[in-house]
């Protein structure tokens, strides 16, 4: 059965996860003006690499990323998969550590930051037990509860933009593509990277078409614009860029006469972290996937067990939010590398099949 | 795969019991406080004190009589010590989540809010929507005497800028997330509202402050932060004009701006169309009458308010926003200091009377 509405909305959700709380600041910060250039152009490297990426899986319908690369043998595939466990593993700390400092930040302040870790990590293990078909199942509901809440706070938050901040639209220095080598910039691109490799892990069980996926990203567009565009036009650059949170500061700006809560802030926070934690879920059920292979004969129960533990431990050893910042940067590097190499190799292996015509069943 | 088989009733109940164990992080207990362990005040003064500050919290209290609000003050070097040594001493913890008004002190005020906002803003126990004033009398007076006004007659300070209380075109607004994009924006600043204790009435609104960069610079009358008001779209309804021979009731207007650079000076052309209805007359004047002369008073104050902007290079009227189209971003950084001063600005209103109310 074609489950791709469940595959797109739970795309939608663990990216709008990622889009909303972090990906603004870094944006905004990365240049003066044309933000909607980089954006773009973020946007059209996204693509490119999941259309590589689901092209590279076509190749083999019904196997997941690990059955491909084990096709190179067992070395090549413990080599290619490495980085990518290790990679997942530092978003898993770093996602978690920054979820609960959002919490400690934005509402919860005398709440240690133990608990709420334990509660984003303690959720996110429970769900990835269940099981992939359970996780997709989860978002495709979440998507029906809190999308039209998140849609009605997105049209509000431009309740105080002011176009013209828009412009200057572009200068010489955004169309000379300078913000490629600038630093937040590149870190910002984890927006664009972090959530796109679970594609390759559920083919086995949950069936998508690619076209489709294809043009349910398109639905992000607006998102990435919108989280960028709704603190700039409220604040102007040179304000918005002061904020840790610009989004969730331009929500807090949004006053409803007719609305019974003071602070509709809290509705989009929650949201936001709900569908931080489905994407926790699924990042921590990928992991768990590559670990779990050399062992089979264990239950998967175990290493699931074992990594929520591990996460935990070093997500509440992290001393504060500059390591945080800094765990970011140093993962770049294996961004970079789960993010071009791995969808390259899926297309090289699949190309090779295809060509020797020993496409399987 | 990796779904748990159900080997036996502990597997069944185990995940049972630990969803359970959650309920406790999720209440989230660490910040749980009883309603009616909470002050929440609702008006903050601040004054700048010898050394520190000095802060005033306005809180509601419910009492067997009714609402009653009760004054309490302290000083401190800064102010979130001060609100938590008040703390201590009241019987419940201060929360300022609703605080609605906060008050500044002229002088404070003078030598620039730069540090007051910013923490607000970085600290978020103070919502971003809190209005801004500034009080014209020393903050310990106009404390003093409001609280003696609060006592005769049951009134809340807030609802003189509550959009849809007591608020009118003629009061400046302006909210803690304004003022600091006033610090922060290139081509923004804010116009905040200036109480006095009044005579006949408890609060005498005697205009607004010109805010730059946090710090005030100048004041204006409150017929002018009504231009202020127009001139930021934020509707001029049911305000009534004084002129020599009527008074009217602005119902709506419309603006349309040309902005270009003419060698190194900005050059603003602005045509305000503004339709009002008769409300008083002084004899009989047409139609035609009315509008030229409300054309030649508004343009008047226009100039009048202009010229202050101007000599204090203090953008309330967001001139700069128009001019971002035009003004490269480096140099839009300067805009406050070397363009705005030397600006060409051509207000032109053109005034039509909509209706003459219910007589002919």
């Amino acid at each position: 059965m074609d489950k791709s509405l469940q595959v797109i909305s739970m795309y939608v959700l663990t990216h709008m996860g990622l889009i909303f709380l972090l990906y603004p600041a870094d944006m905004i910060s990365s240049m003066g003006v044309g933000h909607w250039l980089a954006i773009l152009f973020g946007y059209a490297l996204h693509v490119t690499v999941i259309s590589v990426y689901m092209k590279g899986l076509g190749y083999f319908p019904g196997e997941d990323l690990i059955d491909i690369l084990l096709k190179w043998g067992r070395t090549a595939a413990t080599l290619l998969l490495l980085p990518v466990a290790a990679y997942l593993f530092i978003i898993l700390v770093s996602t978690t550590r920054a979820c609960s400092e959002v919490i400690t930040i934005i509402f919860l302040s005398g709440t240690p930051l133990w608990a709420t870790a334990a509660l984003l990590i303690f959720i996110s293990t429970y769900m990835a037990n269940i099981g992939s078909e359970a996780l997709m199942r989860t978002g495709a509901m979440l998507a029906c509860l809190s999308i039209p809440l998140v849609i009605f706070l997105l049209v509000m938050s431009f309740q105080n933009a002011d176009w013209r901040y828009f412009f200057p639209a572009i200068d010489k220095k955004a169309a000379t593509f300078s913000f490629l080598l600038n630093r937040d910039y590149i870190k910002s691109l984890f927006a664009f990277a972090g959530g796109f490799l679970f594609l390759g892990f559920i083919p086995s069980q949950v069936s998508y078409k690619r076209k489709k996926i294809l043009r349910g990203s398109v639905l992000l567009i607006p998102l990435y614009i919108i989280s960028v565009y709704g603190p700039i036009m409220t604040f102007g650059q040179n304000t918005a860029s002061k904020f840790q949170f610009p989004f969730i500061m331009n929500i807090d700006t949004v006053e409803i006469d007719w609305l019974m809560f003071d602070r509709i802030t809290m509705f989009f926070l929650l949201s936001m972290i709900m569908f931080n934690i489905l994407f926790l879920a699924i990042v921590l059920w990928q992991a768990v996937r590559i670990i779990h292979r050399p062992f089979q004969r264990l239950k998967p129960v175990y290493p699931l067990l074992a990594l929520s533990l591990i996460v935990f431990v070093v997500c509440i050893s992290i001393p504060g939010w500059v390591f945080i910042e800094q765990l970011f940067w140093w993962n770049t590097i294996l961004r970079f590398y789960a993010f071009t190499i791995i969808p390259a190799v899926t297309l090289t292996i699949g190309f090779r099949r295809g060509r020797k015509g020993s496409v399987a069943p | 795969m990796s779904r748990v088989t159900a080997a036996g009733p502990a597997r069944k109940w185990l995940p049972a019991l630990l969803a359970g164990l959650l309920l406790l992080p999720l209440s989230g207990c660490w910040d749980n406080k009883d309603v009616n362990h909470r002050a929440l005040p609702i008006v903050m003064g601040i004054g700048k004190a010898e050394t520190g500050y000095h802060v005033y919290l306005q809180v509601p209290e419910v009492t067997k009589k009714g609402l009653v609000t009760r004054m309490v003050n302290g000083t401190g070097p800064t102010v979130s010590e001060v609100i938590d040594r008040l703390s201590n001493n009241l019987e419940n913890e201060v929360d300022l989540l609703h605080l609605k008004l906060i008050m500044f002190d002229r002088s404070y005020a003078e030598t620039g809010l730069k540090d007051s906002i910013t923490a607000f803003v970085r600290a978020r126990d103070i919502s971003p929507k809190t209005m801004i004033a500034i009080s014209r009398d020393p903050i310990g007076r106009f404390f003093e005497e409001y609280e003696m006004a609060v006592k005769r007659n049951q009134m809340l300070l807030y609802d003189y800028f509550e959009k849809n209380a007591d608020w009118n075109p003629e009061i400046a607004q302006t909210t803690v997330w304004q003022m600091f994009r006033s610090i922060n924006s290139f081509t923004r600043d804010v116009a905040v509202p200036i109480l006095g204790i009044g005579t006949s009435t408890p609060i005498d609104i005697t205009g607004a402050a010109i805010i730059r960069n946090g710090r005030m610079v100048d004041r204006i009358a409150p017929s002018e932060a009504l231009l202020v008001n127009i001139f930021n779209g934020r509707g001029a309804h049911g305000k009534i004009e004084v002129m020599n021979h009527a008074t009217v009731l602005v119902l709506s207007n419309r603006m349309t701006h040309k902005s270009y650079i003419r060698g190194n000076r900005a050059v603003l052309n602005s045509t305000i169309s503004i339709k009002v209805s008769l409300m008083e007359t002084k004899g009989s004047p047409s139609a035609d009458q009315i509008e030229q002369e409300l054309e030649q008073v508004l343009e008047a104050r226009f100039a009048k308010l202009l010229t202050k902007v101007k000599k204090q290079g203090a953008d309330i009227l967001g001139i700069g926003q128009l001019f971002r189209t035009k003004i490269p971003r480096e140099k839009l950084a300067g805009w406050r200091d070397n363009y705005l001063p030397f600006m060409e600005v051509n207000v032109n209103v053109k005034a039509t009377v909509q209706n003459e109310g219910n007589l002919k």
